[in-house]
């Protein structure tokens, strides 16, 4: 049980630098927390208030006391000891909530401090930093390490300073970490699977040049129909055909971003996030970018993923109109999220 | 940690080894509590990347995006295959509901951080640099492993050169320079992965001295 306790006026709780094992709450009276700022030395006196904690900190950790409290007129103390405040506050979670808050605060301003006083003159923003993070991954051969910081930093500055070395080097590293074990992608599945290997690999489209070509626009439309009658894995071969010839760059172009739908409702959520990250690389232009977006949130929901899944979609947010299409469907997917979690 | 947490799953994630969790720089809004496998937390310093922790099950990272959506401050990749729970500040009322104990650690987790922080920015305001690469030794001693003999004040640190020149904020022949100088001094003993520091009670004075000047 807490202990009340009875403080007169000039004494002292603790000093600055005790080591004590004890929690306080000021129930009456007057206490002055006296410290020193970590920086400027400067002193700073702060007076307790009533119904407020302190020494928590320090107590929970056993490390010495960053302050003084000191009594300027008789006071009535509870006493804790640490099982008895983890007792109090485990019954009454909003305490925890608090000071949670307030050691966070904390700790975010002492590891701002350390970052000022070491990363003197060679601080990076966020956007530099997460770039050279990819840059280290690719050059040091870790091709899966490189794809991760760079296709967040593709998705998270579309338009960035380091946009299009970064989409190089995504594909290069995509290519990489291919050759490491795109033939393993889907050696479960047997040899009738079509070949699902990432479009990293296969040559860039010419230059758009000539008419359309009537026969890959049919082809393109029967497999789309393919596709709404949910016979995806035919669709996609039509589709992978129709990219691989390349005769009309337009509809390869799309058949390409069909392919990634394909793979989101065939459940191959790797592949499509691969698929579909590798197009907007190749097409930062691409007619179906934000849908192209929203089916990469998809395979990352799909996974259980929804921290990634909500950034796509928060994305998708930010590009597109309020009534576009795909920002109800990305609307209504937020939802599903939420749902999900909460 | 022996708690049950069969009611959090909808909350799991996986990742095979290798995966990278989140990167530096990225910004975070989730943070984890590891259930199964190891993670590392590395840094890129100059061209190396620098394994600063091992984390293991039982354990949290990404915490400071609990209240604030800042840069992440490190990158952490699967070691193994792992099994993570993720929690965002929209679901963090959910956990502390069901389980406010692992709240209560994170609490503590805060307060440890908060030390360590300070004791870093402590280590790192010493102008004069000799003082400050002994500062780290005693930084490491206070979190390492009690000395079974406390009469003895000769301490042995796992640590290489570039670990002292991280901590130090020196470059890492800034920090050589200065170990050298302590070897000369016979104050410190340089072996293969480990310094030896002959008398830690001797930086000690060393620090306090430099400190109140």
């Amino acid at each position: 049980m807490p202990k009340a306790t009875q403080y007169k006026t000039n004494s002292v709780i603790y000093f600055q630098g005790d080591v004590g094992d004890k929690i306080f709450i000021l129930k009456a009276g007057k206490i002055l927390s006296k410290s020193n700022d970590i920086e400027t030395k400067e002193e700073i006196n702060e007076l307790v208030a009533p119904g407020e904690f302190f020494g928590v900190k320090s107590a929970l950790g056993r490390y010495p006391r960053d302050e003084s409290a000191i009594v300027l007129a008789d006071s009535e103390v509870l006493v804790f000891s640490v099982p008895e405040f983890e007792q109090l506050v485990l019954s009454n979670t909003r305490i925890i909530m608090k000071m949670l808050k307030v050691f966070s605060n904390q700790l975010r301003r002492m590891h701002g401090k350390v970052q000022n006083l070491i990363g003197k003159g060679t601080s990076k923003d966020a956007e530099e930093g997460l770039f050279s993070i990819g840059e280290y991954y690719f050059t040091n051969r870790q091709y899966k390490a490189a794809v991760h910081a760079l296709t967040r930093y593709l998705t998270l500055y579309p338009a960035g300073r380091y946009t299009v070395e970064a989409s190089d080097l995504a594909r290069k590293a995509g290519a990489g970490v291919a050759k490491v074990d795109s033939t393993a992608l889907f050696a479960a599945a047997g040899a009738e699977e079509p070949d699902f290997s990432p479009p990293t690999l296969a040559p860039p489209p010419p230059p758009q040049s000539g008419p359309a070509d009537p026969l890959a626009a049919k082809g393109f439309f029967e497999a789309v129909a393919l596709a709404n009658q949910e016979k995806y894995l035919e669709a996609y071969k039509i589709f992978q055909k129709i990219v691989a010839t390349n005769a009309d760059p337009e509809h390869s172009a799309k058949s390409e971003f069909e392919m990634g739908r394909c793979l989101v409702f065939l459940g191959k959520y790797d592949e499509a996030t691969k698929h579909l990250t590798a197009l907007i690389q190749k097409y930062p232009r691409h007619p179906d970018l934000k849908d192209a977006l929203y089916f990469i949130g998809r395979s990352y929901q799909g996974k259980n993923d929804f921290t990634w899944a909500r950034n796509f979609y928060t994305k998708i947010l930010n590009l597109a109109a309020e009534d576009e299409p795909v920002a109800v469907k990305t609307r209504k997917a937020l939802k599903e999220l939420e749902g999900a979690k909460a | 940690m022996s708690l049950d947490l069969s009611v959090f799953n909808r909350f799991a994630i996986t990742k095979r080894a290798g995966e990278i969790i989140f990167c530096e720089f990225e910004p975070g809004d989730a943070f984890y509590l590891i259930q199964s496998g190891k993670l590392k937390i590395v840094k890129i310093v100059g061209d190396l990347e620098k394994t600063l922790d091992i984390l293991n099950p039982g354990e949290f990272f990404g915490e400071m995006a609990l209240l604030e959506e800042a840069p992440r401050s490190a990158t952490i990749i699967a070691l193994t295959d792992v099994k993570l729970l993720e929690f965002n500040r929209a679901n963090f009322e959910v956990l502390m509901a069901g389980q406010p104990q692992i709240v209560l650690n994170l609490l503590k987790l805060f307060a440890k951080r908060i030390y360590d922080q300070k004791r870093r920015f402590m280590v790192l305001t010493l102008d004069d640099i000799q003082a400050r690469v002994a500062d780290v030794f005693l930084m490491l001693d206070e979190n390492g492993p009690k000395p079974v003999d406390l009469s003895d004040n000769s301490r042995t640190f796992p640590n290489s050169v570039e670990d002292i020149a991280h901590w130090a904020g020196l470059s890492v022949a800034k920090a050589s320079e200065v170990l050298k100088q302590f070897v000369n001094q016979r104050r410190v003993e340089i072996q293969q992965g480990k310094i030896i520091v002959k008398n830690i009670m001797d930086f000690n004075r060393f620090v306090k001295s430099k400190r109140q000047e």
